[in-house]
């Protein structure tokens, strides 16, 4: 961790432009060598090799960046298209938010059931159509593609939101402005929606690592973790070590890495949401 | 504005709404039918998205056995009791830490609002290690006391007693009016729309919260709704019948969803500032 720190710490001078280049990545690299050779790395031998943990430190990441970059996109394309003040517009905007609202574990009774390859009415349509069905669940491929879509269902409309309000902030001048230079819809999007947009969506990208690091429900009651592990993400695999193998030390020792992480993309909202008023 | 490319528009942003709805209306569909006619086939009339066969007998069964009435129960003295807790903790600790002079004031604020970058996962095992000395596991205030001090509930509260101005105290101390009476009689009127903000947002996560209880609540009269339904979900084919869990599902929804529907406004606001932290 403290190596890492070095690194980012190389970063940082190196941005602010106290160190050239090549010294700060000799500094960067230099930091991780006094942790590394003593044996503090998580490849195999080291200090901190685990069969399990990394690879679900893996798939949680893995998870966070599908269901990050899911729900980013699809919520800024709906806030630009549903950016008006109309009845109609409003209407839509309570259905996209309305799943919000659920809990997890109605989520998860209602999305275990879409999936199965028998009853869900996902397996419905494919039949209907002629296809054979998908085994969502138990299928390695698609396990973890089956929570991430479960995912963006469920917390699309805080995003949304966040994106109509960033939105609000720009000028329509600046459409006026462009509407002169021949720049509408798509282009508009492109040129003036996106880059006035950038602040909003470090905010939304931020606040959904935060939120989505903490994933456990669609995990532990879609997938079990499975199949083999590939859907095991990092609360789950706490919870388990601690209440079903009894084994709190090794369980803490995990909340505090989360901890750390978490820590870390919390104090950078929070600059952000300073930068914002 | 509200040209015919506006309708088109309505019109095909429509398609993924009415699909976004789609997995919602099939649980409710799913639990006015029939279990037999579930056991076979999930898509009876419209993929299923129609109840027919209709039948009511799914809420009747919920209501005359099982749980799911006392989890309910459950659920709302424990999501009420937090409510009421965040509210008084939080109006109390952000006008002493935003109005009040005393001793220490500013690290005291600062390392309660450190408290925010504490996610509950990160703290839930040493949580529980408390609780068990306590020998408090098993209760509904096992269940309200962890969340009743939030950090983003003192902040919310914080922020907004910081907004207003000091002359209206000023004068007020002036009178002779007691910090109790302004803070009864001046500043809580005021922050009526903040305690709401903040009411919905304790109520919705105490309502929603999952991992809490499934540690603390070990014994099935104690579970939440929320706990109880992630409990018969995964045996639901064989033991209770998929139309009669969907009932569960359909109930354990109903009061956050008509909450929704009354206090959008509030509800979208109170989960937009509540992001992450819950």
């Amino acid at each position: 961790m403290l190596g890492l720190l070095g690194v980012v710490y190389a970063a940082y001078l190196y941005n602010s432009k106290r160190l050239s280049k090549t010294t700060a990545i000799a500094l960067g690299v230099g930091m991780l060598l006094v942790f590394v050779l003593p044996g503090f790395h998580p490849g195999e031998g080291g200090r901190w090799y685990d069969r399990r943990f990394w690879p679900i430190v893996g798939n949680t990441l893995t998870f966070v960046g599908l269901a990050v970059s899911g729900v980013t996109i699809s919520a800024m394309l709906l806030a630009a298209v549903l950016n008006r003040e109309t009845r109609a517009m409003g209407v839509l905007r309570t259905a996209f938010f309305l799943s919000q609202v659920l809990s997890v574990t109605v989520v998860t009774l209602i999305w275990s059931i879409m999936f199965s390859p028998r009853q869900g009415l996902i397996a419905n349509v494919t039949e209907l159509f002629g296809g054979s069905p998908i085994v969502w669940l138990t299928d390695q491929n698609f396990a973890m593609i089956a929570i991430v879509i479960t995912t963006v269902w469920w917390a699309l409309g805080i995003a949304m939101i966040l994106f109509l309000a960033g939105l609000q902030d720009i000028s329509r001048d600046l459409y006026e402005a462009g509407a002169l230079d021949r720049a509408t819809g798509l282009k508009a999007f492109w040129y003036i929606t996106l880059p006035n947009l950038k602040r909003t969506i470090t905010l939304v990208i931020v606040l959904q690592i935060i939120l989505h690091f903490q994933v456990f429900g669609q995990s532990h009651l879609i997938t079990n973790g499975g199949p083999t592990d590939t859907t095991q993400v990092l609360v789950r695999y706490i919870y388990q070590t601690g209440f079903r193998d009894s084994d709190l030390g090794r369980a803490s020792a995990m909340a505090v890495f989360l901890f750390v992480i978490m820590g870390a993309f919390s104090v950078l909202q929070f600059v952000l949401g300073r930068e914002e008023s | 504005m509200l040209n015919r490319g506006y309708y088109w528009l309505v019109l095909a942003v429509s398609i993924p709404a009415f699909i976004w709805l789609v997995p919602t209306i099939w649980m409710v569909s799913l639990s006015f039918q029939p279990n037999e006619v579930l056991a076979r086939t999930t898509s009876s009339t419209a993929l299923g998205l129609v109840p027919y066969p209709f039948t009511a007998q799914n809420y009747a069964d919920l209501f005359a056995f099982g749980d799911t009435p006392l989890w309910f129960m459950n659920s709302v003295i424990v999501a009420l009791g937090m409510t009421f807790g965040v509210l008084l903790v939080s109006t109390t600790a952000g006008f002493a830490l935003a109005r009040l002079d005393f001793p220490f004031r500013t690290p005291i604020t600062v390392f309660c609002l450190i408290g925010l970058m504490v996610p509950e996962q990160a703290v839930f095992i040493p949580l529980y290690t408390m609780f068990a000395d306590f020998g408090w596991h098993n209760s509904d205030h096992a269940l309200i006391l962890p969340r009743v001090a939030v950090p983003i509930g003192v902040f919310l509260m914080y922020q907004f007693f910081k907004a207003i101005p000091k002359d209206i105290d000023e004068a007020a101390r002036l009178d002779g009016v007691g910090w109790l009476q302004i803070f009864w009689h001046i500043m809580l009127p005021l922050a009526r729309p903040a305690m709401m903000t903040l009411a919905i947002l304790t109520f919705l996560y105490a309502w929603n919260d999952y991992l809490w209880p499934l540690v603390s609540a070990q014994k099935r009269d104690f579970f939440t709704i929320t706990l109880g339904l992630a409990s018969i979900q995964s045996n639901f084919a064989q033991s209770e019948g998929l139309g009669r869990v969907m009932a569960s599902g359909v109930i354990a929804s109903l009061p956050v969803v008509i909450l929704f529907l009354i206090f959008q406004h509030y509800v979208v606001q109170a989960m937009t500032v509540g992001g992450s932290k819950g």
